[in-house]
């Protein structure tokens, strides 16, 4: 078991750093409120899939590499993506038997809390974003759910 | 860069909320620290070292197209372009025929003023870097960082006007917050008749504010907005932006006023990071002692720019109207905002390091 973890621990550390990489894409300013959290979909998909390995780790450090590259408070994503990364982790196996369809809503209520953590974190640093374009990632984030971690299953499955 | 370590391989429940309970109570921490305790700054920048790569990773397909585009330009296009710099070489030097004068003029008659408005000693010339910071936030990310002596607080400058200031250090890179940036402030005064006030940005990039004008204040649309120089974050006398629309509502005590950058701040590529010229040493030792030494109305009329400055008796009482007090250049952001004022000065000496 110990060896299998260790195994794939390439594959995350690869796709994280891939989808820190989209993070930080230059995009049009039209589409920058659109843009999915690739980080938070990639480590919620390694929480469900393979929590032994070290998701909780894999979410704190990724958090932390988010808070450096966008220059926010540090331990703000860090935060909100360990909290969130423990509840996807915690629903795993009931996640596994779902539909795909609940699977999304379940993943849009995990991507709606990380954003409320890092709400709250803003204000609470005295910096709020009050714009509305913030709650449309989780909607995106959820609909890109089904083909990432079908591509992510691919990945480690090899 | 991400080390695993440390993993509980029994992966029970209790292993995991354990694990959660310590992770965001380090986080936590984390935030508390960075948030009142200036300590971080150095992890910090060795963190945005870690994160240089890949920026620069994701930076260079952009600069490599620009690079390419370049050299495969025609050579009719490069004539032009030639022609057009030329051109505008012409004009510059034209109009900077009297500006050793006239600055010259300008520093002999603050002297004898005793005005403390800053001046700009030198700059640096910094790119903007092809990387996207929070979406929701005015910033962009800059290739000059504290190896160059940038610091926070620091002017940052474009060829049309002030663009913004340094909002955090990181080895090789800085955080410029855009004078639009909604939680950015920056005193400003009316070039025709000296009155002052407040720009505050409004999380648009073609629109900033004057919130404190009162409605009778004499303000037009048209009218060009430079840097007061009060609060030492900024030179005087540098460009903001112009009057886009003035509305007075008779039932309201403040006029709405919103004004149209005058830096290219969605197009702008090349920074420049400004040092102000340390204040000679009488003026230097009664404008450290006390920190808002800025403020006291008696220096506040005499920083006036260069042009001819209106009747006293004009500004002050708009401008008492319209909070002198705020005159503070800060983004109320960055982590000791307030003390940053008080700040910028000393470094300005140029201590490159």
């Amino acid at each position: 078991m110990t060896r299998d973890n260790r195994l794939r621990r390439l594959p995350m550390a690869l796709s994280a750093l891939v989808a820190l990489t989209l993070a930080v894409l230059p995009l049009p300013s039209v589409l920058e409120a659109f843009r999915p959290d690739f980080l938070v979909l990639v480590v919620f998909y390694w929480s469900i899939e393979s929590p032994r390995a070290g998701g909780l780790t894999l979410a704190f450090f990724s958090g932390l590499a988010l808070d450096v590259v966008q220059g926010v408070v540090l331990g703000e994503h860090a935060l909100a993506l360990t909290l969130m990364a423990a509840w996807a982790t915690h629903l795993r196996l009931r996640l596994r038997v779902f539909s795909i369809f609940s699977q999304c809503l379940t993943i849009f209520t995990l991507l709606t809390g990380y954003q409320f953590v890092l709400f709250w974190v803003d204000g609470a640093t005295g910096n709020p974003v009050t714009t509305f374009g913030r709650w449309l990632a989780p909607v995106i984030g959820a609909l890109l759910w089904p083909p990432l971690s079908g591509a992510l299953s691919r990945l480690h499955e090899r | 860069m991400v080390a695993f370590r440390n993993t509980d391989t029994s992966g029970r429940t209790t292993g995991l909320l354990l694990r959660c309970v310590l992770y965001s109570l380090l986080a936590l921490a984390l935030i508390i620290i960075d948030k009142h305790y200036d300590q971080l700054g150095k992890i910090r920048r060795l963190l945005s070292i870690v994160a240089y790569p890949v920026q620069i990773v994701v930076a260079s397909p952009f600069e490599g197209w620009d690079w390419f585009r370049e050299s495969m330009s025609s050579r009719g296009a490069l004539r032009a372009d030639k022609a057009r710099l030329e051109a505008e070489l012409r004009l510059a030097q034209f109009r900077l025929q009297r500006y050793d004068a006239l600055e010259a003029e300008s520093q002999r008659l603050r002297g004898l003023r005793d005005s403390t408005a800053g001046v700009t000693d030198r700059f640096i010339v910094g790119d903007v870097m092809d990387v996207d910071l929070d979406a929701f936030r005015e910033r962009v990310l800059v290739d000059k960082g504290a190896q160059q002596g940038v610091f926070v607080g620091q002017a940052v400058l474009d060829s049309g006007g002030v663009f913004g200031q340094v909002a955090r250090v990181g080895q090789l890179t800085a955080e410029v917050i855009l004078i639009s940036d909604a939680t950015h402030a920056i005193p400003v005064q009316i070039n025709r008749n000296g009155l002052r006030t407040v720009a505050v940005g409004t999380g648009d990039m073609g629109r900033l504010k004057l919130p404190y004008l009162p409605t009778s204040a004499d303000v037009m649309v048209g009218d060009l907005l430079v840097t007061s120089g009060l609060g030492g974050g900024f030179p005087a006398g540098y460009p903001v932006g112009t009057v886009a629309q003035v509305k007075r509502d008779p039932a309201q005590s403040l006029a709405d006023v919103d004004v149209k950058p005058a830096a290219a701040l969605d197009r702008s590529r090349e920074l420049l990071f400004v040092w102000l010229k340390p204040q000679p040493a009488a003026q230097a030792s009664t404008a450290a002692s006390p920190p808002s030494a800025n403020s006291p109305p008696a220096t506040l009329i005499p920083a006036a720019p260069a042009t001819h400055a209106a009747p006293a008796t004009h500004a002050a009482p708009a401008a008492q109207a319209g909070q002198p007090e705020r005159a503070t250049p800060a983004p109320a952001h960055p982590p000791g905002g307030a003390a940053k004022p008080a700040k910028t000065p000393p470094p300005a000496g140029g201590n490159d390091e």
